[in-house]
């Protein structure tokens, strides 16, 4: 390795969680009762690490030569620079929050030392991408990422859902990575390198078609990861898994890789990549947010919601804003994480203290008024739903704010079927305000509709639960991001990220709140219907369409693939194999010919050598049943005549 | 001794047999301890030649050669067959992998009860087998090995076999002799176009028997040969490797004579021996659709062997292929670069779906080593140093990874007889260590970085998108194989080991325990070394560059 003054924090920062895997996970059950606080502690070291070398301004690479392949060097580097400053930091943060709350909300498994070895080992693929100085170490960590989700989501692995969840979310997102490996590739041919110095550089040389193709195949890394339309199927499945774990990887960062990739790579994405990934993000945002309005488990609506949020950020980068999409990511990051965790915090308080089958205690149907019970995580709720909903005041209203007016600046410049855009965005944002309405509502108010199950004692969560969440919604407020709560733009993030020309329109922030508004006014009147969001109907939860067949035992798979892998499996014994019996058969018959001929013809004279040769071979004949030594001469006396044969021909 | 290592390496298993089935005492411990001892003897001196082999040194080393056959056939020149043995940086890391992996084999046969002499014999003559032809450089001595290395396989798969074994025993020979007739034609065509320019510059006198060969006179008797000056009786043919792949050796006028032209059914005769060639090595790799034997072999195949099969014998294919095929028609290749880089992508993608459908876990490995092989077509039909390097890098990170999957299989074989997918569910309960492993050789086998199937896919997949004479798309179609690697290997793992414990045959399940410390001791290896090459892959491409390097050089 190189000398370099960012070796040792980039050791630090992925040594540390890498070695606390190996230990929390080869350290048995007798580690249980520390892991958590020693996991967080790490992470709390690699934050301060992250922001003790913090230095956003000048860029640090850090480069070893991985393998020499012939003359071609393939090299591992990781970088320092603005955004991993921030990403850094939110992800520690992040993860620091988390693992604290789950000591708690988990304390009860068996196997905690091994989950909080996964969160590490999470962590170290986590930041891994963040440091990534180059395309191919990014997909090594990329995968490790996956790994570390299937895992996760995965944890509970006697139940079976968790189990499929996990499956169908790494292989729906090495759909999406074999399109990145291709957009990997294709650098390595086109440019010979994947380095994002070198490709800022040198990726003007090559023709738009190609560039389109490259941006568009990374792209599919991000439609994989982040959950966009068609690989989207497996973020709301993923709920599956703990729910800090989907605090932390399936809303906060994970997920949130996608975009950051796209960040990174903003430079080689081409107009018409661009307009392909609008309108993915679009409709991504468009099926998250409508979904979300329907759902009752009240993790899902979470995932669907995040989901749309993704396809929001996705949208600002195809709109030519990749800060505006950091930006949402950022305070996203924050409020998300806190519903999370208060939705864990609710789950935690109506899980009924004996087993209870008919109960599900993730239903929103079976939850309603809470809010007295449960105060502290009634205000993180309402403070993170706000700052979701777009209410001024709130983080989420200013990056979703600079991301509409972004949106309105674009379809100037495209013409009027541009301004489609920025609208179905306000839409969805309507969509929003009035799905966290609705969950706030069917969660906090109305009537306690958690006396289905005897057993349930709603109580609030003790303090290393709460007080992460409190933070996050702490975070979850304007003045952090900047201190005009109607303009992003004039705020320290903004201008941090290094936006040249920020664009404002003064009557964007009022046209956004009136949507918000009246969307949540059209909740509230609902409320007050006789059968408000059909709660009283206990309809089960009808799957959506899918392209992956719902679970069962029977039906399980892709189903194309499967379609595909019978197929190919009857071709395999009808023709293939039929062709070969066929073949051989035949070959049978012109051996039997053959065989007459050779007894026929053939003098007598290799007869006897074949015979002479034949009884030397008796003595070690022992060894098995004769045959290999009479194959074997009668190979060579065969290559021999072949020989003689061609030569005499 | 040292300066005949290889010729040791060689000699070490076949004394060995001769060793196990000479000893009268017919119980069962002595055979396998014989067959161990001679194992350990083979891997010192692998580490032997691993200490003499230098690794930054293009081209052949540790050369022996012996003249073995001269015969002066009148008007027809001369045969001439050597004992000719080599090493480079293409066989070295098989040679490795070969030693690895039936050292594992042999330990993993330990139980075998029946007929335990023959089997060890047997076993120990397949082990010179395989070394003998890595390390032939005389076409003819390889095809010797070659066809030996049948022999051995076919009784061991028809004796100690599954309950089709004979079946599965003769598909499998008649496949793999079909396919070495055919190498057989071509290499007779081979022999009958080509001489040894050294031995004919010894016949015609221009150099001295005891003097050494040097460049100019080689070039001058090319020279004369090409002016007819040279008389035929005394042109001297040759099997030799190194003679065949220039074709400066090509007799004028003979059949595969690159500028003779002949054709047969306006096929060019030097492209139907590459053909000829590619067919008869594409059995071994195997290459969709020449493939069906494979999955019935691994079926009936006790473990040990579905190990060695795997591990190591469809690296012949692959090794013939870079050697021998590419080799001798190194413009044929390049120009067939389209219908082999297909055939390698069907390989992948037709195997990949086949592995989804399977219900049998040994054809589910199996037909996930066709795909896994695919790789290796691919990047041998690139013609490019990444994808040369990569098919090597591939084919030994499948023989670790394959190795160590079909031990796993063997795992509950072993305790129940029972293959099927669906018997199983929950065995994460009883048996959590194997579950880890399985996970661990499952990830690696999928391509997940940091384990050696990975890189290997990398850079098969990454020569393929840098060779110029085939299009983008076929290595873009190919990626399709790493995700449906993902949906057999994760769907296969939910399946068998999680949920709630179950077995088909309830009064058989309590047969289902957890690894034994022989089990982990052959396991665990095989899975640092997955790891250790995935995450230092210059381990294997340090020996292998140079080589690839001055062999893709002086072939362009």
């Amino acid at each position: 390795m190189p000398e370099s003054a960012y070796t040792l924090p980039a050791l630090l920062l992925l040594g540390l969680p890498f070695l606390a895997f190996f230990a929390l996970w080869l350290g048995g059950r007798g580690l249980n009762k520390v892991a958590g606080f020693a996991g967080a502690a790490l992470t709390a070291t690699g934050f301060t690490v992250a922001m003790l070398y913090a230095q956003p301004d000048v860029l640090h690479t850090v480069r070893f030569e991985w393998m020499v392949i012939g003359s071609f060097p393939v090299e591992l580097s990781l970088r320092f620079d603005r955004l991993t400053c921030i990403m850094l930091a939110v992800v520690h943060f992040v993860a620091f929050l988390v693992q604290l709350y789950s000591v708690s909300y988990l304390h009860h498994e068996k196997n905690l030392h091994r989950y909080f070895a996964f969160i590490q080992l999470f962590l170290f693929s986590m930041i891994g991408i963040i440091l990534s100085g180059n395309l191919l170490v990014m997909y090594i960590f990329w995968e490790l990422v996956g790994l570390c989700s299937y895992l996760l989501i995965g944890f509970w692995y006697q139940k079976p859902r968790p189990v499929w969840a996990a499956q169908k979310a790494f292989v729906l997102n090495r759909i999406g990575d074999a399109a990145f490996l291709t957009g990997i590739l294709m650098l390595f041919y086109y440019i010979g390198s994947t380095d994002f110095e070198v490709l800022s550089i040198s990726i003007d040389t090559l023709q738009p078609g190609i560039v389109t193709a490259i941006g568009l195949c990374l792209f599919g890394g991000c439609v994989g990861k982040s959950a966009q339309f068609p690989l989207s199927g497996w973020l709301p499945d993923a709920m599956e898994g703990p729910t800090p774990v989907s605090a932390l990887i399936h809303a906060a960062t994970m997920v949130a890789a996608g975009i950051f990739l796209l960040a990174r790579i903003s430079f080689l994405l081409t107009p018409d990549a661009k307009f392909v990934i609008v309108c993915i993000g679009m409709i991504t945002m468009l099926i998250g947010a409508v979904k979300a309005t329907s759902v009752w488990d009240i993790k899902r609506v979470l995932a669907y919601s995040t989901m749309s949020q993704l396809g929001l950020m996705v949208m600002a980068v195809g709109l030519g804003s990749w800060q505006t999409a950091f930006f949402h990511l950022t305070t996203h990051a924050f409020f998300k994480a806190g519903l999370f965790l208060s939705a864990g915090s609710v789950i935690h308080a109506v899980t009924p203290s004996q087993e209870d089958a008919d109960f599900d205690p993730q239903d929103m149907r079976n939850m309603g008024g809470l809010r007295k019970a449960l105060p502290i995580t009634f205000i993180c709720f309402l403070i993170c739903s706000s700052a979701l909903a777009g209410l001024p005041f709130f983080s989420g209203f200013l990056s979703k704010d600079a991301i509409i007016t972004e949106g309105f600046v674009w379809a100037s410049g495209f013409g009027t079927l541009g301004y489609i855009f920025p609208i179905v965005i306000m839409f969805s944002a309507g969509l929003t305000a009035f799905y966290m309405t609705r969950q706030l509502w069917l969660v906090f108010f109305g009537e306690k509709r958690y006396h289905a199950s005897a057993h349930v004692h709603p109580h609030e969560s003790p303090a290393i639960m709460y007080v992460p969440m409190l933070l996050l919604s702490l975070f979850s407020v304007f003045v952090w991001f900047s201190l005009n709560p109607f303009d992003a733009t004039t705020g320290w993030f903004m201008s941090f990220l290094g936006v040249e020309h920020p664009a404002h329109i003064g009557w964007v922030p009022v046209a956004a709140t009136a949507v918000t508004i009246v969307s949540i006014a059209l909740a509230l009147k609902e409320t007050k219907a006789e059968n408000p969001f059909r709660v009283l109907s206990k309809e089960a939860e009808k799957p959506g369409f899918s392209l992956l067949r719902q679970y069962s035992n029977d039906f399980y798979f892709l189903a194309p693939f499967s379609y595909i892998a019978d197929m190919s499996g009857k071709i395999e014994k009808y023709f293939v194999n039929a062709f070969v019996d066929a073949f051989a058969k035949w070959n049978v018959v012109l051996a039997h010919l053959l065989g007459w001929g050779d007894k026929n013809i053939v003098d007598g004279g290799i007869k006897l050598t074949v015979f002479s040769i034949r009884s030397a071979g008796q003595s070690v004949r022992s060894l098995q049943n004769g045959k290999i030594q009479s194959y074997f001469v009668v190979t060579i006396t065969g290559v021999l005549l072949l020989i003689l044969w061609l030569v005499n021909f | 001794m040292i300066d005949h290592i290889l010729t040791l390496l060689i000699a070490i298993p076949f004394l060995g047999a001769i060793a196990v089935a000479a000893f009268p005492d017919n119980q069962t411990g002595t055979p396998r301890l014989i067959a161990l001892v001679t194992l350990s003897l083979e891997i010192l001196a692998t580490v032997a030649m691993f200490a003499l082999f230098v690794q930054d040194q293009p081209g052949f080393q540790l050369s022996e050669k012996v003249d073995w056959i001269t015969l002066p056939i009148g008007s027809l020149g001369i045969v001439s067959i050597d004992y000719a043995i080599a090493v480079d940086g293409i066989s070295f890391p098989l040679i490795l992998l070969a030693v690895v992996v039936l050292f594992v084999g042999l330990i993993s046969s330990w139980n075998i009860q029946k007929r335990t002499k023959a089997y060890f014999s047997l076993y120990l003559l397949l082990t010179g087998s395989i070394i003998g032809c890595f390390l032939a450089q005389d076409f003819f001595l390889f095809y010797l090995f070659f066809e030996f290395m049948l022999l051995p396989m076919y009784f061991l798969i028809g004796l100690w076999g599954g309950p089709r074994r004979e079946y599965a025993a003769l598909k499998f020979f008649i496949y793999t002799f079909f396919g070495s007739l055919l190498i057989l034609i071509a290499m007779i065509a081979l022999y009958l176009s080509a001489i040894d320019p050294v031995e004919t510059a010894r016949a015609i006198g221009l150099l001295q028997l005891e003097d050494l060969p040097a460049q100019d006179i080689i070039l001058q008797v090319q020279q004369w040969m090409a002016d007819g000056r040279i008389a035929p009786e005394q042109l001297v043919h040759t099997f030799r490797f190194e003679y065949l792949a220039d074709t400066g050796n090509y007799i004028p006028g003979s059949l595969l004579n690159a500028l003779s032209g002949f054709y047969i059914l306006d096929i060019p005769v030097r492209l139907l021996a590459f053909w000829f060639l590619f067919i008869g090595f594409a059995v071994k790799l195997p290459v969709v659709p020449v493939h069906t034997w494979l999955p019935d072999a691994h079926v009936e195949a006790p473990t040990p062997l579905s190990v060695v099969l795997a591990g190591i014998l469809l690296k012949i294919g692959g090794y013939g292929f870079i050697r021998i095929v590419d080799g001798f028609f190194p413009f044929e290749a390049q120009y067939s670069t389209v219908p082999l880089a297909i055939l390698g992508m069907i390989s992948i993608v037709y195997g990949g779906f086949n592995a989804l459908g399977q219900s049998d876990l040994k054809k589910m490995i199996a037909y996930s080593s066709v795909s896994h092989m695919g790789f290796v077509l691919l990047g041998i039909a690139a013609f490019t140093a990444e994808g040369i390097n990569g098919a090597i890098y591939q084919m030994v990170s499948h023989g670790v990874l394959s190795a160590m999957l079909f031990l796993l299989a063997g795992v509950v074989y072993d305790r129940t007889h029972d293959r099927m997918i669906n018997h199983y569910r929950g065995l994460i309960t009883v048996m959590p260590r194997y579950t880890i492993l399985t996970g661990i050789a499952f990830f690696a086998s999928l391509g997940l970085p940091g384990f050696s199937g990975f890189v290997g896919e990398l850079f098969t997949l990454m020569g393929a998108f840098q060779s110029d004479n085939m299009h983008v798309l076929i290595p873009a179609l190919s990626t399709l194989g790493i995700v449906l690697a993902a949906a057999y290997f994760l769907w296969t793992y939910q399946r068998m080991f999680f949920g709630s414990f179950w077995y088909k045959d309830e009064s058989q399940s309590h047969l289902l325990t957890d690894l034994n410390t022989r089990e982990i001791s052959l396991l665990l290896p095989l899975a640092f070394l997955a790891l250790l090459l995935g995450i230092l892959p210059g381990l294997l491409f340090d020996i292998t560059g140079p080589t690839v390097e001055a062999w893709i050089e002086g072939l362009k």
